[in-house]
């Protein structure tokens, strides 16, 4: 499961690792936009297999952020 | 009258069973004779709301709508207009009756006419529980609120046509279920998980809508909605959990829940009276207001003002998405919809600033500038042109740029503090008149429902257009 950007945003913290099992609800990483910190939360169970992006990335709308396993 | 008891033996789609399960106790009378016209029309009462309901018939020809069946749906439409009643529309059919040509399309094209006329007069619901195809998408898509159920599919052209025209090869689903009208499309409001829930949240609409009852301060208990809000003042929030403890109990039933959820809107109850709620979202697009955002607001907004509902709401905004992207999808365009729909709005409409309202989307979101009947704002909400710390960096560009690297963020701290307490702040704004008054969050249901008590009533004398 591919976990995609919403918006343009830069990328502030992780809050989940590789290997946690994660249920909806849950937040995965905190986009800065607009001022604001914005969590990404996990829409389906899974594991956390993989971040795509590092702490200070830009992102854009629809790029990668964690795949879910 | 009509029973339930006479159709056990029935196919389960025709339209008496689905009549009898939508009005109280299965008993309707029916308008239009019983034949294999394609619609049955019919009177009732649903939760003790008198309505007109008419049903397309899927177990002949597949539902498809003829020039008889099509009058069918013009009779209950003229009843409902006479009896001032709510209309709902129960749909499974695949359009137009090919074998009857262009009759069935003068047919359909009538039903159009109907439901236009009834637009904002009375409130349209469709629960479509089968596929609506050509004519049959177009008539729940003109009315007010489109429920559709698990087997519901909405499409202009079915999946062969597609394959034929265009070499596309796409199912039913794909073309026109629950994923692309709940999230994409916005032609559906409220998605179900069963042919029965479809029609008791079709029922609960009508309660609302067609009995939208009287406020009873002494019902409205005070709720501590400040404890909803996160400690951190940037961080994202759901909103959902705040409009649910605004409105009574297990009152709030929500439309467009996936698609533009910046924004959220839904019709609820306060003090027993049915209000109509509009929350900007931060934790989807940091409650961003955007093209989509705003045309989903503005539609729900001019439904409310026609049907007399008064509008709640919940202001947590910081500002309009900006991009590319938004100019290009017509954000400047979009956006003035729900401008003119909260300035043309003579409903009671209370704002309520919970946290911050930025720029031009504080102008949008009911501000006192377009007519609200009254602006509240909780006690660290922040009324701007633009955040402090964004709007001293622009101020102070020059001397920002002299001071070192390590210690800008301080400054820029002390700057945006002294911004302020000059341009910001909530007392300024009091000052200004563009807020009328603060309020403690404890008491904000008992704030708001005090001012709809002391306001008269009115309705927009327009229609509903499915912006």
């Amino acid at each position: 499961m591919h976990v995609v950007a919403e918006m343009v945003a830069s990328v502030h913290s992780f809050e989940a690792a590789i290997g946690d099992q994660v249920s909806p609800g849950d937040t995965l990483l905190i986009l800065e936009s607009m001022k604001m910190e914005i969590p990404v939360l996990a829409e389906h169970v899974g594991v956390v297999s993989e971040f795509a992006v590092a702490i200070g990335d830009v992102v854009n709308e629809g790029d990668l952020l964690v795949i879910l396993l | 009258m009509t029973t339930a008891t006479e159709e056990t033996q029935l196919d389960p789609r025709s339209p008496l069973v689905r009549l009898a399960k939508f009005f109280d106790n299965g008993e309707f009378v029916t308008i239009t004779p019983i034949d294999d016209s394609g619609v049955l029309s019919a009177v009732g009462t649903a939760r003790g709301v008198h309505c007109v309901a008419f049903c397309t018939d899927p177990t002949v020809q597949g539902g498809a709508m003829g020039s008889v069946g099509c009058r069918a749906i013009v009779t209950a439409y003229d009843r409902a207009l006479a009896d001032s009643a709510p209309i709902v529309g129960i749909w499974h059919s695949g359009g137009a009756r090919l074998r009857e040509g262009v009759a069935s399309l003068d047919g359909v094209g009538r039903t159009f006419l109907s439901m236009t006329q009834a637009s904002g007069k009375v409130p349209q619901i469709s629960i479509v529980l089968g596929p609506a195809a050509g004519g049959a998408a177009y008539g729940p898509a003109l009315t007010d609120i489109v429920v559709l159920g698990p087997a519901g599919r909405i499409f202009v052209t079915g999946p062969e046509v597609v394959r034929s025209v265009t070499g596309e090869d796409v199912d039913m689903d794909r073309l026109g279920g629950p994923e692309p009208h709940g999230r994409r499309s916005g032609v559906v409001h409220i998605t179900t998980d069963s042919e029965d829930d479809a029609i008791e949240t079709g029922i609960k609409l009508v309660k609302l809508l067609g009995h939208q009852g009287s406020l009873d301060l002494n019902s409205v208990d005070d709720r501590d909605l400040g404890a909803l809000l996160p400690e951190s003042s940037r961080r994202a929030y759901d909103v959902h959990p705040l409009v649910e403890a605004f409105v009574d109990l297990d009152s709030f039933v929500e439309l467009h829940t996936k698609w533009s959820p910046n924004i959220v809107v839904g019709l609820g109850r306060l003090g027993g009276r049915t209000v109509g709620v509009v929350a900007n979202n931060p934790l989807r697009l940091g409650g961003c207001l955007d093209s989509s955002s705003a045309e989903k607001a503005s539609r729900f907004v001019r439904m409310c003002d026609a049907f007399g509902v008064p509008l709640v709401v919940l202001v947590d905004v910081p500002g309009y998405l900006p991009g590319l992207g938004q100019e290009w999808e017509g954000v400047v365009r979009r956006g003035a919809k729900l401008l003119h729909a909260f300035a043309e709005c003579v409903t009671p409409r209370v704002t309520v600033v919970t946290r911050k309202a930025y720029g031009g989307a504080f102008v949008a979101m009911n501000s006192s500038s377009l007519g609200a009947t009254k602006v509240i704002a909780w006690p660290n909400a922040e009324v701007a042109v633009m955040g402090s710390v964004a709007a001293i960096r622009i101020l102070h560009r020059r001397r920002l740029a002299d001071v070192p690297e390590d210690s800008r963020e301080q400054v820029e701290l002390e700057l945006a503090a002294e911004h302020e307490v000059i341009s910001g702040g909530i007392k300024r704004a009091v000052d200004l008149g563009v807020v009328d008054c603060v309020v403690d969050p404890k008491l904000t249901r008992r704030a708001v429902a005090e001012v709809l008590l002391e306001t008269p009533g009115a309705r927009g004398a327009h229609g509903n257009i499915p912006l």
